[in-house]
């Protein structure tokens, strides 16, 4: 029965996991870049969420519909007056670009709220549902199903609109994308936007599920983000879903069944291992065997 | 016969290697003209001003009599001047019917889509069986009809292909060459690069021939083919 509730626990986390990687492996599609300041954007988004939560008591999964949008044009922003002014460059220069953004957002974050732990508690986040003999979390049920309903609109919109399919299409080949007539500038800026957007919501959502100051667990969270990227893949939405329910689960089991110190080392281990063993992720591995 | 593109005193380059020096010629509308020269000529980078992904450092090219160098690629699409380009660069992990739709993505081409792609299906119709499959996964003369394909979905005025016939099998070659004939016929302008030379000839109604970035002859394709430089560089004749 532990074992079934640390899946079942594991599968709740994952809806948070998956939000916030997405955003990176979103915004690496489009323009090669490793968005550092993902984490950076997710503790604003959790801080933003304690604000609203204290200053008019709404709920944090709510917050998602104000942090989402607001987010997004702090993503474009970014794209436009950073990014894009150094796309030409070698890598690195971006890679420290962002991360100069991220040590500005901690910073700040830090200078107006101080370093103290933070917590969002509504009424109901001591609240459990039964089922049978399995006790679960209400927030973490909720933060899954939130997470859900995220990533399965984030999907279809990839899917089915044109500007979902040139998002997917950038990511795959640029110069073919130009000929087909599709403004690659304003495509990276919306994707980059909704990365942003995506690691804000995470912000959202995390408020439910963990304490935060502006550096924890914000810096842990971003390594398990790449983490699932290199497991998951960069391209696909149910890739990422899964590796953050195989990250979730492996920490689950690992946390019930050993040592509770050892959470965190578990996706550290994991990068390392899928890194030397099937670089390209489980995306890879099954094309390999043929099954996708 | 109106020039529906008019390519004057081009010159490119990339970085500090210059590939264009002077490339004049006229596209006549509803017609096929033929860009021929061998490798390093110009070719596929005369395509590429003309699509606006490579910038020129001289020269001009006029659509309809509009100037539009240095506008951006997706204008030159909106604009009707589509380029399905050499490798066919189809985005292999999307669906073929994905890549066809994203072929129609300017607002001029979106609204139609739907009739567009029927069409499309009814010139290749193998394009209809495989529609669910990833473009990866074509074989290469599949790959080129949706590339072909793809860039119908524009609606264009001007279709222009960057060495359609290249590696393919014969048999997939006269395909490739009714279906440019068909497209013609249907009142879209074609300029088509080539290194075959003998089939591009028999097929254009004029031709332009590039040496080291500049056009050295250009006229009628039958006055091309004569020509006994032509014969001897080009045709092996």
């Amino acid at each position: 029965m532990r074992l079934v509730e640390a899946l079942i626990s594991a599968l709740m986390v994952a809806g948070l996991y998956a939000t916030m990687s997405y955003g990176l492996a979103l915004i690496y599609g489009v323009r090669k870049v490793i968005n550092i300041a993902n984490a950076g954007t997710m503790t604003l988004g959790a801080f933003v969420t304690l604000l609203i939560w204290q200053a008019t008591g709404l709920d944090p999964l709510l917050c998602v519909f104000i942090v989402g949008p607001l987010f997004f044009f702090v993503g474009a922003l970014i794209e436009v007056f950073l990014v894009r002014r150094v796309a030409a460059q070698a890598p690195i220069i971006s890679l420290l670009l962002l991360f100069g953004v991220l040590l500005v957002i901690q910073a700040a974050t830090s200078l107006v709220f101080g370093g103290d732990v933070r917590s969002v508690r509504p009424a109901y986040i001591e609240s459990v549902v039964k089922l049978g003999d399995i006790t679960l979390a209400y927030n973490r049920l909720a933060v899954f199903f939130s997470g859900l309903v995220i990533l399965v609109g984030l999907e279809l919109f990839l899917r089915n609109t044109f500007l979902g399919r040139a998002i997917r299409a950038l990511a795959q080949d640029v110069e073919a994308c130009q000929l087909a007539g599709i403004d690659t500038k304003r495509v990276s800026m919306i994707a980059f936007g909704i990365g942003t957007a995506l690691s804000g919501a995470a912000g959202c959502l995390l408020t439910l599920v963990f304490a935060f100051d502006p550096t924890n667990p914000f810096g842990v969270l971003q390594l398990k983000s790449f983490t699932i990227i290199v497991l998951g893949g960069l391209e696909s939405v149910v890739g990422v879903a899964f590796a953050s329910f195989v990250l979730a689960l492996a920490e689950n089991v690992t946390v019930t069944l050993w040592k509770a110190q050892l959470e965190n080392l578990v996706s550290f281990v994991l990068l390392v291992v899928v890194l030397v063993v099937m670089p390209g992720g489980l995306a890879a591995l099954l094309r390999r065997r043929g099954v996708a | 016969m109106a020039a529906v593109l008019e390519i004057r005193g081009l010159a490119a380059a990339y970085g500090d290697l210059q590939a264009l020096w002077d490339v004049t010629f006229d596209v006549p509308e509803r017609a096929i003209t033929t860009l021929l020269g061998s490798n390093g000529a110009g070719k596929t980078t005369t395509l590429r001003v003309v699509s606006g992904t490579l910038p020129a450092t001289s020269g001009e090219v006029r659509i309809a009599g509009e100037r539009v160098t240095g506008r951006s690629a997706h204008h030159i699409v909106d604009l009707g001047v589509v380029q399905v380009p050499e490798g066919r660069h189809l985005w292999p992990n999307m669906t073929v019917e994905d890549n066809l739709l994203l072929g129609a993505y300017s607002p001029r081409a979106r609204s139609a889509r739907v009739a567009t792609i029927g069409e499309v299906y009814a010139l290749f119709p193998r394009l209809a069986e495989r529609r669910r499959q990833l473009a990866g996964t074509l074989s290469g003369g599949e790959q080129q009809m949706a590339a072909i394909g793809r860039g119908l979905m524009a609606k264009p005025t001007v279709l222009m292909l960057d060495e359609p016939s290249l590696g393919l099998a014969p048999i997939l070659v006269d395909e490739v060459f009714r279906v440019l004939s068909e497209i013609c016929e249907q009142g879209t302008t074609v300029l088509l690069v080539e290194q075959n030379a003998h089939r591009a000839l028999e097929l254009a109604a004029t031709a332009t021939v590039l040496e080291n970035g500049r056009t050295v002859l250009a006229g009628p394709a039958r006055q091309i083919a004569d020509d006994p430089k032509v014969r001897s560089a080009y045709l092996g004749l």
